[in-house]
């Protein structure tokens, strides 16, 4: 499996695609670090990085699997098995922990204070469950479940939008608690709530990922 | 190999490709999967892959070892020939040796520096088949293997496919020009409306009748369009123009036996039909 994801990565930096989503990502980064980051403020700028960042992990992980021609990747699952599947998750993973190594420097680099490393590691596990879901949502606007490109992007977006929304309401357990992550960070709350967090954060994305890997039996 | 009261269709809505199909596929069998475009032979294919799930029934006991070479290759990728051939021996966990062995067999050593996206359609169409044949399969799935090949490779792969079959693997091929005809004992399966019969031995489709089409080209032209054709799997022969009869009655008639002038100072191309290829 590691050869099929070494392959995949290979097919993905070696064309333009791999360039696509850090046309999103500089930018987003020149804006949310056009001013230094004050003390004190740290964990709500990482938390505001990981909601934001969401749809161009999605961008990324969608563009890496829908990277090889279709043919390829029935090569590829004759080749692997159900290995192809896991293979292209993990290659996506691997893509979105680069972008969001970036984003992490970034960051580091633009805070006015000296940070703790307890404050680096929420930073680092907040850009974790942003990949996380952002693997999940671009797997499920993937070419072999949305064929068409027009679709795969609204429902990106959409998807994106809605969780957004949703976690700003008082259903916000329906979602990846993307507002409430920024919310308590700001306030001082998220380390406290953090395992409550954590395993809310993780729950839609390996619900969309289950969801993924069911439709992929039918949608080779 | 056995497939047992199989249907398929690609969704709910959707009419059905193939329905009630029963096949048994033994160790060293050599199907050839004949019939019409459109009526389901390349769903069958993935179907026996194991790329597609049957709706209803079921593919059992199918080898572990999978070797598939689609109707097309996907060229659009960003690897040389020999970049991506040693990938695929690492996914598939054998030697690079031997990927050594089968672009030698193919004809191929000349490509191993290309770009698959330069490639011609008969380069893109053999390194599919050096992919699907390094693995040693146990079943070898070709969608349509001979479409575009030169006349030496044309000739290696039946040799090639009687060797799987001799080791015990199963071969299953679709085949529109017929080029396996001669394989002793190879087994042909009919698909039509939705079904899939057996034929029995020796009633295939009988070779179709040859044509030679005559084009007149500009000469400086004739080569490349000598070469697109050659890449079809054409048989052309290259000669001065007005050689030919032309008129009503001269387009259906024996391939003559042209000397091959080159294309540097002529412009008539003719045109012979792959081999049991429609007229």
């Amino acid at each position: 499996m590691i050869a099929l994801v070494r392959f995949r990565i290979a097919g993905y930096a070696r064309s333009h695609r791999a360039l696509q989503p850090l046309i999103g990502l500089l930018p987003l980064l020149a804006i949310l670090y056009a001013t230094p980051v004050p003390p004190g403020q740290e964990i709500g700028a990482a938390a505001d990085s990981a909601g934001i960042l969401i749809p161009v992990f999605a961008w990324a992980a969608r563009g890496l699997l829908d990277s090889e021609p279709d043919e390829q990747r029935m090569i590829s699952i004759v080749a692997a098995g159900r290995a192809e599947l896991v293979s292209g998750l993990l290659a996506a993973f691997a893509y979105d922990l680069v972008l969001a190594a970036v984003s992490e420097v970034a960051l580091l680099t633009r805070l006015a204070g000296s940070p703790t490393a307890g404050q680096v590691a929420l930073g680092v596990a907040l850009h974790l469950f942003s990949v996380v879901a952002g693997v999940a949502l671009g797997a499920l606007t993937s070419r072999p479940i949305l064929p068409s490109p027009a679709v795969s992007t609204i429902v990106l977006i959409a998807g994106y939008i809605a969780t957004l929304m949703v976690s700003a309401s008082s259903v916000h357990w329906l979602s990846v608690p993307v507002m409430t992550w920024m919310r308590d960070a700001h306030h001082g709350l998220l380390e406290s709530r953090l395992p409550w967090l954590a395993a809310e954060s993780l729950l839609w994305p390996a619900v969309g990922l289950a969801a993924y890997a069911w439709l992929r039996r039918t949608r080779p | 190999m056995r497939v047992a009261d199989l249907s398929f269709r690609y969704g709910r809505r959707e009419p059905w490709v193939l329905a009630g199909v029963d096949m048994t596929l033994g160790a060293g069998d050599v199907v050839e999967i004949v019939g019409p475009n459109g009526t389901g032979k390349s769903t069958l294919l993935r179907l026996l892959a194991g790329l597609l799930r049957p709706v209803r029934g079921a593919v059992e006991d199918r080898p572990p070892v999978v070797g598939y070479a689609p109707e097309r290759f996907p060229a659009a990728q960003p690897f040389t020939v020999a970049g991506y051939l040693r990938h695929m021996a690492a996914i598939r966990k054998v030697a690079p040796g031997d990927v050594d062995e089968w672009t030698d067999r193919l004809g191929m050593d000349h490509l191993l520096g290309q770009r698959l996206p330069d490639l011609s359609k008969g380069s893109a169409h053999k390194v599919g088949l050096a992919q699907a044949l390094l693995c040693r399969p146990g079943l070898l799935v070709l969608d349509e293997p001979f479409a575009g090949l030169d006349a030496a490779t044309r000739a290696e792969l039946p040799v090639v496919i009687a060797e799987v079959s001799a080791r015990g693997g199963t071969v299953v091929v679709s085949d529109h020009q017929g080029d396996l005809r001669g394989l002793p004992g190879i087994r042909r399966y009919e698909v039509a409306d939705r079904s899939v019969r057996e034929a029995a031995a020796g009633t295939g489709p009988e070779p179709e009748r040859l044509a030679v089409l005559e084009v007149d080209v500009p000469a400086s032209e004739a080569a490349r369009l000598a070469r697109r054709l050659r890449a079809d799997g054409y048989a052309v022969r290259i000669g001065p123009a007005g050689l030919a009869p032309s008129g009503p009655g001269s387009g259906e008639r024996e391939a003559p036996d042209l000397r091959d002038l080159g294309a540097s100072d002529v412009g008539d191309s003719r045109v012979g039909p792959r081999s049991g290829e429609a007229s």
